[in-house]
Order: structure tokens, then sequence, then C-alpha cells
């Protein structure tokens, strides 16, 4: 049966850095390359997935960030249950991969999401991470693909010092540990 | 640190690619009508030049796209980068 894993299910607090794994949300991705499959998205659910790079799209309910020039990844900003997801899911699954206009594939369980807020966020991913955050953490909705510590993230600039940031669920132990003891020495 | 512009992100550290090795060598149309020399040649003989050479490059740990690279193996000095599918900017 379907069901939510999470790998995690904590919270934890250090000197301006609160680390979070947000559970359960829906995280959708998507894919496709026609004009059909963006204005099919933007009927759906009113969000033009964004065509600019690192950047993303969204409302109250729902963020679109891009990934690659055909790629991007959907995900909820309210914990949702298990019927919403499938239902989005289906619902999206009938609209743009049955008519072959692009592909929907429900990611919910291979990514886990973690928020990380605080003054220190920036300085604590950067003791391991090789991307330059200079104008990211001053970019609202900015979006990057990188390495924290040599695991694949995803990360989503939510405000000023609060971000969101997807690791696949088989690393996330390895990078929440990681997070937790460099998290230490501020 | 040693930078790499990816063509669809931007720049980013080096340790975000992957190298694929010399650009532009076209498949054979018919593999079965060729000895196993001309195979071999094409699966394996590489130019490997020191100085100006083309190359293929993946953005694996970002967007995951394939994209060329013009670069000096002698100084690693990047002259250009473009897209798939583009003929080289230089040269
Ligand atoms: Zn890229």
């Amino acid at each position: 049966m379907l069901n939510y894993n999470s790998p995690i299910n904590d919270q934890k607090e250090y000197s301006e850095i609160r680390i979070t794994e947000v559970e359960p949300i829906i995280k959708l991705n998507l894919r496709g390359k026609k004009r059909d499959f963006m204005t099919k998205i933007g009927k759906e659910l009113s969000i033009i997935p964004p065509s600019d790079p690192n950047t993303s799209s969204g409302n109250e309910k729902f963020n679109i960030l891009w990934l690659s020039p055909d790629e991007w990844i959907l995900y909820s900003n309210d914990k949702s249950d298990l019927n919403n997801t499938n239902f989005l899911e289906e619902k999206l699954f009938n609209e743009v991969s049955k008519s072959k206009i692009g592909s929907i594939t429900n990611v919910s369980d291979h990514w886990t999401m973690l928020n990380i807020k605080g003054k220190n966020t920036f300085d604590l991913l950067s003791t391991g991470c090789p991307f330059n955050f200079n104008d990211f953490k001053n970019t609202k909705g900015a979006v990057a693909q990188t390495l924290v510590n040599h695991i694949d993230v995803i990360i989503h600039n939510k405000d000023l010092n609060n971000l969101n940031l997807f690791v696949r669920r088989s690393f996330a132990n390895h990078l929440w540990s990681w997070l937790n003891d460099s998290s230490r020495f501020f | 640190m040693f930078l790499i512009n990816c063509p669809y992100c931007g720049e980013r550290d080096q340790s975000e690619f992957s190298a694929g090795g010399e650009a532009h060598i076209i498949r054979p149309k018919q593999p079965t009508e060729l000895s196993d020399d001309q195979w071999a040649e094409f699966l394996f003989m590489r130019k490997n030049i020191k100085g100006v050479q083309l190359e293929r490059w993946n953005h694996a740990h970002g967007c995951r796209k394939w994209f060329n690279m013009v670069r000096d193996t002698s100084n690693d000095k990047i002259h250009a980068v473009y897209k798939m599918g583009e003929k080289p900017p230089i040269k």
C-alpha cells in the first residue's frame, strides 16, 4: 500500500539555526518541452513552470522549481494527506502524461524536505558546499541544485535566511547527521 | 576555485561537473558493416590533444544536461562552452 515514509521526523535547534524535516508534502516531478505542456500545467495549477534557470514560481498552495530546461519539481506548501497527493497526481497524469505532452511522476517519497532557517543558515551550508550564495541569499524564490557535503541537493530560497532543502531519501540521514554535527560549531 | 560556466545554470564549481571525453565523434551509421579495427577506432581511439580540445561535459550535480566545451588541456583555460548540437564557436 502507498504510504509516506519519513527517514528523520525530527527538529533540532542550534545557535541561529533551526533544522526541521517537513512532511508529508506533495512532490511531483514534471517534464515536458511542448508549449501545450506549459499551458496545461498553468491551467490546472494556475502556476506556469518558470523558464528562467535557477528560479521558481508559485502561489499560496504550490511551488514549481526550475531543475533543467525541460524539468521541474512541484511541491505543496501545506502538509497533505495521501488522498490529496493521489488526486493531484492522477489529475495531472491524465491531463499531461496520457495525452503525451509531458510526464508526471510522484516523487513525494523520493525527496526528503528539510527546512533550515536562522541567521547562520548560509554559513552552515557554505562549510560543505561549493555554491556561491552571495546573490542567491538575497533573491527570494531562487533555486540551486548543488552538492552539500558531496550529497546532491535542491535548495529553494523561501525568505530571508529561510530555505527548503531537498535531499534524496536514501541520503537524508547522512546529510541530517552532517548538518547537526556542523551546526554545533556556530 | 575552478569554475565552469554551464550553458543553462551559469558559473558553478568544477566539482558539480563530470567530463565526458572528446566531442563530435560521430557514430558509424552501419556498425555491422565495419571491421573490428574500424569499430575499435570509433569506440576507443581519441586524439588526447595537448592544447585546445573540444570536449563533452555533463553538469552532473546541477541541471544534468550535457554540453560541449573548448578547453586547453595544458592549462585548463576554458575558451568557450556551447550546447549540444551546436557548432564549435572557435577553430
Ligand atoms: Zn547546469
